[in-house]
This record gives structure tokens, C-alpha cells and sequence, in this order.
């Protein structure tokens, strides 16, 4: 007996099944356990305490969390506002002059991308070295910002790259008969084509911002002092080396929840933006 | 027509940050080559042997299971309607969006109880937990965009949903199922936190782990470190450019299509 | 919608108050000590001991390779896996390798509450003292030495109850100078102080040091604190005795003069950001004349500098006063609770400690924690046992700060960092400090 496609069909559970009980078993079940051990002040070996939303409550009032959530909102500049206008820069210059080999220069842009961000982590200490800003209070966040800037800029160059060569050549067509110079064309062809790959960048960048424990560990380790630490740190900070693994379970759910409001709110603006 | 100025200027800008981007990755081999036998050492006292080849080991089981398991649950997402479609939809979205910052910390002491910490299942099962969610939602959007009509033909002749997907549609599917591979692969390989948190057991580092741990022991001798490094980044670094083509086209319209 | 509340309630469901049996610590040491043995290690059969350690730098590298190579060479029954780190990175990892199921048997645990302490606490390590009795190890330390290693079984005692671990080598932080710059070694602490802005007006770095690491940072800060503070109020501090306090008027003035000695130019530019190590290496090219560091730099230093390396303790402030510095011992090595040979663990300890691993120490170029009479036969080396010899005659020897609490480490590097970076004037970084003690103390 044949059913003709679309109608709703119970095997479709069966072949949801495996990937679906891996998924919840080792992405969503362990966010609600988060939120459950976030409830209680446990040091990892002996029994917990119920402290309720007082963990949670601490991320505001305590100076230290304070001041790492503070931290990663200055590094949203560099991940990805920056990155972003640097795409739109490079994109914009490689759509309006004819440049040759521009499938080498996506592959070069990008490269830092596929890098492991140990390696970039080490690799920067490295050149860091000899300035000595990764030491310095004021410098040293910026320093460590500006690797991200490195990391990211290739990603959103690729990404407008793919937008801007959607945008039908009449449009910057009749641009140019209005006699509109290279930036008028800019903001008035370019970068209203590019709203969507725009809000896919300023997702993935955000994202990347507030997940950059890889960086903070290989580079200062949140120091010097407490100038660098970021929330991510704080989590691994707290629950491996601190006993504090109630407080680091809340810390991982803010976190969770602060991507998931921007996520959805980029969206948001960018789908009524569209919509105007 | 735009001046020969503005053609010159673009040039030097998007040539000034093609450099920019390249300027680190060179002064690390540079500084790898400054010391002759900087990688044999760094391959034998570093042990950078046994980390890559966890690092293999853990890769490809990952893409493996995660790849399998992304195409049964794409094709169902992309190809058939059933009750709780969409929720399960969101569901998957809002996985995609959680960090591995906010479960590391249950995970470990979940996998520590059951005794799965410091053996490579830890280290596997929930980063294939991970790429499920990433490859299922990339598998949807490319069955979604298969012709209505081969599934009909295929469905006309008698087939079961089964030999549908494996002989009809999944000889189409190859592009995207490499991309999915690639990505995998890629953010697999280069997986730090979760390696640092669950293996402590040396023989079974992965490659970015045993990096971090080469760097604490060996903060005089540069070229040794760069060595290290060059050593770590290499596998996914040849990947990338034999198939970059894949790499980026993934990660924008899986990008775009989110 | 429904199966998806059955989930959620299943998972939570499985979810308990967090944490393990608390498990009473005293019985379970008292059923380890009953336990163990002094063995033959020739008829364990065939053993692997996994190893932990930090014996990265030149003489601890040569020395626990020799060890290593001669006791497997001894009992051919025996392998040793040795795991080896940075010290910053064997604290990070120590604590989740220890209380995971493939722990190791032996681990070198940094004494004091931040580590050895919490793994005590957590019931991890192994208590030894049936072994002190059977191998005679309280003959081969003097006391205090081996206090350093005590904790109370549920770890709020520190510097006296059962023994968790024993060293291999004495540790002095002193000064080490390059006599071709210094041809006459400052006798008090005003002299050291006219020798730095000497050394600065001819355009020398005066004391190379790179705080990069953080921890670095404690041995600058206690190396000026031994001039105004005495050896038993800052003892008192680290074990938490009753009415000891950090904020004292020698503590703020030790600060106050690190803080102006590094707003002169004393120190190497910019020196957040050098790691300890190139920091060292500088001071081997002859950056300067002085450096504040420990012993286990003794080797790699003789290397760089040969006879033109001198050592000599932090002069004090009167010629003649009794010597104190700031030193104790090196990471003991521990046994762990989860350990499936403890008494070849045991033994092994033992080999590393004993007469014959004394000779091979001072031989690698390190300096043992144990008395014996093998000699260094370099100038450095030899000032190097004299010191450590009238530190213990005089009682000199003053504990690392941040033994003191669980979370000392972390807030005395930080706010080293501050302080010398001028950004937290002497008096605030005495106080924050002994508001952090006081809410450790309080909970005692």
C-alpha cells in the first residue's frame, strides 16, 4: 500500500530516532541538569546545598561576574562590529573594482577560520610577546579583542561576498547613470541587499564573542589581574578550579540565555527591517 | 566606468588585509624553521604523534555517527509530515544555539558517574550530540530542495522510504554531504574545552589539548612551540584548501539559511 | 507534548542534591593506614605507577629521568608512566584527573589549602604516615619540613595531623647575582637598594622579572616582606592561627616599597607581560644584576651564567640580623586514594627520597631537601647549600602566602598585579586580602 508523499507518516519518527536521542541526550538533557545543579552550592565532591536563585542572583550583585559579562560586551565591539565593517569594507571594494583571482583571495581571507583557535591563541601570544600588552591592565582585553577581529574578518568578507553577488547588476547599473560615486553606491545598493548576511554575521560573531574560552585560557588565562576574564572563563574557572560548581552552572545558563535573547533579536530587526 | 584610481585603491585595501591575514601563519612557520629539528622534537617530546592520532580517532567517529544520523533525520525533516514537525524543528534550533560553556558542567560529572570521562566516548558522543543538530538542520534544507517529483516517481515504482533515500536521492546528496563532512570535521578537530575538561589521561589528548599543554613547558624555546603548533593546525589546514570550495559554500548558505 | 513533559520530569527526575556520599575522611584514613605496607617491590609482579609531575626545568628534568631510569632498572618488574607539566597547568588539572576513575597513583600536590588541601578535603590522597613509620622518614626531615605536608583528615587543620606527601628538595626564593656586576654583594637591605639605582642610573635592568605567570609576582612581594616582617607572624598567617592577620604595618610597608621599586624602574619593563621563564634567560644574557628566584632555577642558571653566577638570601635590614628567606620545600609527591598499588607508590616515593637520590640531586644541580653529604662543586651551588644549611640552623625559612587559603593563590597573584602595576595603593591591597582570609578563616 502506497501513501503519496506528504502525507504524515509514523516512520518518519523511526528515522528521527538515533539522532534525535543523541542530541537530547547529550545537549539538552545536560542544559536542564546545568539548570539544576545552578539551584545549589556544590564543590564537586561532597554533597550539594539548595540555594535556590542565589547563584543567579550573584552574577549581578558580584563585582567579579559583573565585571566579565562587562568584559564581553567590550569584545562584542571587536568580534563583531568590527569584523563587520571590515567585511563591508572588503566586499564592497572587491564588488565594485574587477579584481582577478578572487577565488584566491576568499581562500587567503578565510584561512583564519579553519585555524584551531589553540593554535591562533598561541600563535598570537607569540607575536604578542615582544610588545608586552597581553601584560598590560588597560591593553591587555583590546589585545586579545583584536585577535578575534583577526579570526572573524574573513568570515564576514565571505558572507557579504555571497550577498553582494546576488544583487543584480541594474541596480549599480542605474546607480552609475545617476552618476553616484563609489561610497553613495555603497550605502545605497550594497548595503541594504546585504540586511540578511548582515544578521547572519552579527549571529555567528556574537556567538563567537561570548564563547571564547579558548582564546582568554591560552593567552592571559582572564589575567593580568582580573582584566581579561570573560564569563567562559569563569564557568571552567569555577567549577574545575574554584569548587563553585553551582555558580559556574549558572554562569554557563546565563550565557546560554543572554546568545539566545541577541540571536533572536538580531533576527528579529533584521525580518522587519526586510519587511520596510 | 570606475577610475583606475578607485581599481588601484580597492586592490591595495583588500591586498593590505589578505596580508594581514596571512602575516601570523607565516611568522609561526618562520619561526618553526629557525631552529633545524624543531618538528622531530616537537613530534617526539611533544608526543604529537598520539595526540593527532586521537585526534583522527575522535574526528572521524564524529563525523561518522553524527553524518548518519543527520541524513536519517534530515531526510525525515525535509521529505515527510508528521505531528510535531515544527516543534521538534525548534527544538533542534534552540540546540544549535546552546554553548558548550553552559553543559560542559553537567556533562562532565554525568559522564564522570558513569564512568566515560577519560575515554575517547567522552570526547565523541557529545560532540556528535552537537553536529546531529548542525547536520540534521544543513540535511533538511537540502532535501527540502530535492524535485517533489523523483521522490513521486520513486514512490510510484514501489519503493520504501529506505532504498528511496539511499538509491535515489542520496547520489544527489554527495555535494552537501561533504560540505556537512568537512564542517564536522573542522570544528571537531579543533574542539579545546571539552578535551581539557573531560581527558586527563595524556594518551588520550587531542591535538589542540596537547598544544596547550606543549606551550606551559616550553615558554624559551619559540621555535619549538611554533613547531608544535604548525603540527596541530596542518591536518584541517590541507582539508581546507583542497576543499575550500566546500568549506565556504557551508558555512554561508547553512549560515543563511539559519 | 505530553512524552515531552515525561522527559523533562524523567531528567529531573534523576537529578538529586549534586554530590557523592560525603563519606567520613577520618575512617577512611584510618582503614588506608591499616592497609599499607612496606613491600618488596621485586615480587609486586608487574606494576604500572602513572606518574604526575612538574619537574620541567633543567635540573628537575635531569634528576627525575636519572631517578625514573634507575628504579625501573632496579625492579624490571616496574614501569613508570610519568605525565609531565608546567606547574600552572599541573594545578589547573590536578584536582578533576585525581578524583576521576583512571587516576593516577602518584602526584606531585603543591602543598598548602589551594591544593593539597582541597584534595584532602575531597578524601583524594592516600595518608602516609604508616609508611613514615616503616621507612623512617621522620629521620630524614627535620620537622617543621614535614609539617608542611600535614593536614587535618577533613583538611581545616594545616601544618599538623597526617602526612600526605613527602619532597625531594629544599627550595629557597634568594637573590641571584652576576658577579661580574656585582662584585660586592649588598650586606643589608639599604645596600641592596643603593645597588639597584646604581644599576639603574648605568642603564641595567636592577632585578629581572617577568610576572606574566602570576605567580612570580608572590616571590617579589615576599622577598621585600622578609625585611620588616619576622619569620613566625608570617607563619602564623599561612596556618591560620588564632588572631593572625595580613593586615599589619610591616605587610603595608613591604607593599609600599615594592610598589615604589617598581614605580622607580626597578624591575624589567613591562614585565606583565614576560613569562618567568624568558624572564630568567634574560638575566642569564646578562640583562642585569639581579634576580629573585628559587633554587630550581640553580642548574639552568649555572648553565647560562657558569662561575659568574652568584646567590646570596635578601640581605636584611641590619648586618648580621639571623637569616630568613622565603622558602620550604618542593612539591611533594603524593599517592592517591583511588590508587591500585600504593605500596609499590610508596616505595617509590621512598627511592626518590632517600640517600642515594640525595646524591644523584646535588649531582643534576639541585639542592636536597634531605641532609647529606655529597657537595655541588660550583660557586653558586655551594652558596646554595650554605644558605639552606644556616636557614636551618637559625629557623629562617618563611612559608609561600598562598598556602593560606583555598583561594589565596588566585587573589594574592592578582592583586600583586595590581600593586605593582600602582594600580592599588599599599594600604588597600593589605586589607582586601585580609578580608578574603577572614571570610576562609570564618568558616573554619
Amino acid at each position: 500500500m502506497t501513501r503519496s508523499p506528504g502525507e504524515p507518516r509514523r516512520v518518519a519518527y523511526l528515522y528521527l530516532l538515533p539522532g534525535f536521542a543523541l542530541f537530547a541526550t547529550f545537549v539538552l538533557a545536560p542544559l536542564m541538569h546545568a539548570a539544576w545543579l545552578s539551584l545549589f552550592q556544590w564543590d564537586g565532591i561532597t554533597p550539594g546545598t539548595w540555594v535556590g536563585l542565589d547563584n543567579y542572583k550573584a552574577v549581578v550583585s558580584e563585582a567579579d561576574l559583573r565585571r566579565a559579562f562587562g568584559h564581553s560586551a567590550v569584545l562584542l565591539a571587536f568580534y563583531a562590529a568590527l569584523p563587520i565593517a571590515i567585511g563591508l569594507l572588503l566586499a564592497g571594494a572587491a564588488s565594485r573594482a574587477r579584481i582577478r583571482g578572487l577565488t584566491a583571495l576568499r581562500t587567503v581571507l578565510f584561512l583564519p577560520q579553519v585555524i584551531a583557535l589553540a593554535v591562533v591563541a598561541v600563535t598570537w601570544r607569540l607575536i604578542y610577546q615582544p610588545t608586552g600588552w597581553l601584560g598590560n591592565f588597560d591593553l591587555a582585553l583590546p589585545a586579545v579583542g583584536l585577535v578575534g577581529t583577526w579570526v572573524a574578518y574573513g568570515l564576514t568578507f565571505v558572507l557579504f561576498m555571497a550577498g553582494v553577488q546576488k544583487v543584480p547588476q541594474s541596480l549599480y547599473d542605474a546607480a552609475r547613470v545617476d552618476g553616484a560615486g563609489a561610497l553613495r553606491e555603497f550605502f545605497a545598493v550594497t548595503l541594504p541587499a546585504l540586511r540578511g548576511e548582515i544578521a547572519v554575521a552579527l549571529t555567528l560573531t556574537t556567538i563567537a564573542a561570548l564563547r571564547n574560552f579558548d582564546l582568554v585560557y591560552l593567552t592571559t588565562s582572564g589575567g593580568p589581574g582580573d582584566a581579561t576574564t570573560v564569563p567562559a572563563f569563569e564557568v571552567y574557572q569555577r567549577a574545575f578550579r574554584g569548587g563553585e560548581v553551582g555558580g559556574a552552572a549558572a554562569i554557563g545558563v546565563c550565557l546560554a540565555a543572554v546568545i539566545f535573547v541577541l540571536t533572536v533579536g538580531i533576527n528579529r530587526v533584521a525580518d522587519r527591517a526586510a519587511r520596510t | 566606468m570606475i577610475d583606475r584610481r578607485e581599481q588601484v585603491l580597492a586592490h591595495v585595501v583588500l591586498g593590505l588585509f589578505a596580508l594581514i591575514a596571512l602575516a601570523p601563519v607565516a611568522k609561526i612557520v618562520v619561526t618553526a624553521l629557525g631552529e633545524p629539528g624543531s618538528f622531530s622534537t616537537a613530534w617526539s617530546d611533544g608526543h604529537f604523534g598520539t595526540y593527532l592520532r586521537s585526534s583522527v580517532l575522535v574526528a572521524v567517529a564524529v563525523v561518522a555517527i553524527s553524518s548518519v544520523l543527520s541524513i536519517l533525520a534530515g531526510y525525515a525533516f525535509g521529505l515527510m509530515r508528521f505531528r510535531g514537525d515544527q516543534l521538534l524543528f525548534y527544538v533542534l534550533l534552540l540546540g544549535l544555539m546552546v554553548p558548550l560553556e553552559a553543559t560542559i558542567v553537567p556533562l562532565y560529572y554525568d559522564l564522570r558517574d558513569l564512568g566515560l570521562t577519560d575515554t575517547y566516548w567522552a570526547l565523541i558522543l557529545p560532540q556528535a550530540g552537537v553536529s546531529v543538530a548542525f547536520g540534521t538542520f544543513w540535511m533538511r534544507a537540502f532535501f527540502r530542495s530535492v524535485p517533489r517529483s523523483l521522490v513521486e516517481a520513486a514512490r510510484l515504482d514501489g519503493a520504501s522510504s529506505w532504498s528511496t533515500l539511499w538509491r535515489v536521492i542520496f547520489p544527489l546528496a554527495r555535494p552537501a554531504v561533504l560540505t556537512m563532512v568537512v564542517l564536522v570535521f573542522m570544528w571537531t578537530w579543533n574542539e579545546f574545552l571539552l578535551a581539557l575538561v573531560m581527558v586527563s589521561d595524556e594518551g588520550l589528548r587531542t591535538a589542540p589539548l596537547g598544544l596547550a599543554f606543549f606551550q606551559g613547558r616550553n615558554t624559551t624555546d619559540e621555535a619549538l612551540l611554533a613547531a608544535g603548533a604548525l603540527i596541530v593546525a596542518t591536518p584541517v589546514v590541507l582539508v581546507y584548501l583542497f576543499l575550500q570550495r566546500h568549506f565556504i559554500r557551508g558555512m554561508l548558505s547553512g549560515a543563511v539559511k539559519a | 507534548m505530553r512524552w515531552l513533559a515525561l522527559l523533562i520530569v524523567l531528567v529531573l527526575a534523576g537529578c538529586g542534591t549534586p554530590g557523592g556520599s560525603s563519606g567520613d575522611n577520618a575512617k577512611k584514613a584510618q582503614q588506608q593506614e591499616q592497609s599499607s605496607k612496606k613491600i618488596d617491590v621485586a615480587k609486586a609482579g608487574k606494576v604500572t605507577l602513572t606518574v604526575w609531575d612538574q619537574e620541567v626545568r633543567g635540573g628537575q628534568r635531569r634528576q627525575i629521568s636519572e631517578l625514573n631510569a634507575e628504579f625501573m632498572r632496579r625492579y624490571p618488574n616496574v614501569t613508570i608512566k610519568r605525565v609531565a607539566k608546567s606547574f600552572t597547568d599541573l594545578n589547573t588539572t590536578l584536582k578533576l584527573a585525581v578524583s576521576g576513575d583512571k587516576a593516577p597513583d602518584v602526584v606531585q600536590a603543591n602543598q598548602g589549602r589551594p591544593t593539597m588541601g582541597q584534595l584532602v578535603k575531597g578524601g583524594l590522597l592516600r595518608p602516609l604516615d604508616a609508611y613514615e613509620k616503616a621507612y623512617g622518614w621522620a629521620d630524614r626531615y627535620p620537622k617543621v619540613l614535614l609539617d608542611l605536608n600535614r593536614f587535618s583528615t577533613d583538611a581545616k587543620t594545616f601544618g599538623s595531623g597526617d602526612l600526605f606527601g613527602i619532597s625531594q628538595m629544599g627550595e629557597i626564593v634568594g637573590l641571584f647575582y652576576n658577579r661580574t656586576l656585582v662584585p660586592d654583594p649588598p650586606k643589608t637591605f639599604a645596600d641592596l637598594e643603593a645597588a639597584l639605582a646604581a644599576a639603574k642610573q648605568k642603564g641595567q635592568v636592577p632585578i629581572t622579572f617577568g610576572n606574566l605567570d602570576k605567580w612570580p609576582g608572590i616571590h617579589e612581594f615576599q622577598a621585600v616582606q622578609n625585611r620588616y616582617a619576622d619569620p613566625s607572624q608570617v607563619r602564623d598567617f599561612v596556618f591560620a592561627k588564632q588572631g593572625a592577620s595580613f593586615d599589619t604595618p610591616e605587610n603595608q610597608q613591604a607593599a609600599a616599597k615594592l610598589q615604589e621599586w617598581a614605580k622607580k624602574g626597578y624591575f624589567t619593563p613591562n614585565f606583565n607581560g614576560v613569562g618567568y621563564d624568558p624572564a630568567w634567560a634574560k638575566f642569564g644574557k646578562g640583562a642585569g644584576p639581579f634576580l629573585i628566584g628559587g633554587t630550581w632555577l640553580l642548574r639552568d642558571l649555572t648553565d647560562a651564567l657558569g662561575s659568574n653566577l652568584g646567590f646570596m638570601l635578601v640581605p636584611p635590614a641590619d648586618a648580621g640580623a639571623p637569616p630568613r628567606a622565603l622558602g620550604g620545600e618542593s612539591l611533594p609527591f603524593a599517592i592517591t586514594s583511588k590508587s591500585k598499588n600504593p605500596d609499590v607508590a610508596a616505595a617509590y616515593i621512598d627511592f626518590l627520597t632517600d640517600p642515594n637520590a640525595a646524591k644523584v640531586l646535588v649531582q643534576t644541580g639541585n639542592l636536597p631537601a634531605m641532609p647529606t653529604d655529597a657537595k655541588p662543586t660550583e660557586p653558586a651551588g655551594v652558596q646554595v647549600f650554605d644558605a639552606w644549611k644556616a636557614l636551618g640552623e637559625g629557623d629562617g625559612l618563611v612559608p609561600y602566602l598562598d598556602y593560606s587559603t583555598p583561594d589565596f593563590y588566585d587573589q594574592i597573584t592578582a592583586a600583586v598585579q595590581k600593586l605593582m602595576a600602582g594600580r592599588e595603593p599599599a594600604k588597600a591591597f593589605t586589607s582586601g586580602l585580609q578580608g578574603d582570609y577572614e571570610k576562609f578563616t570564618g568558616s573554619l
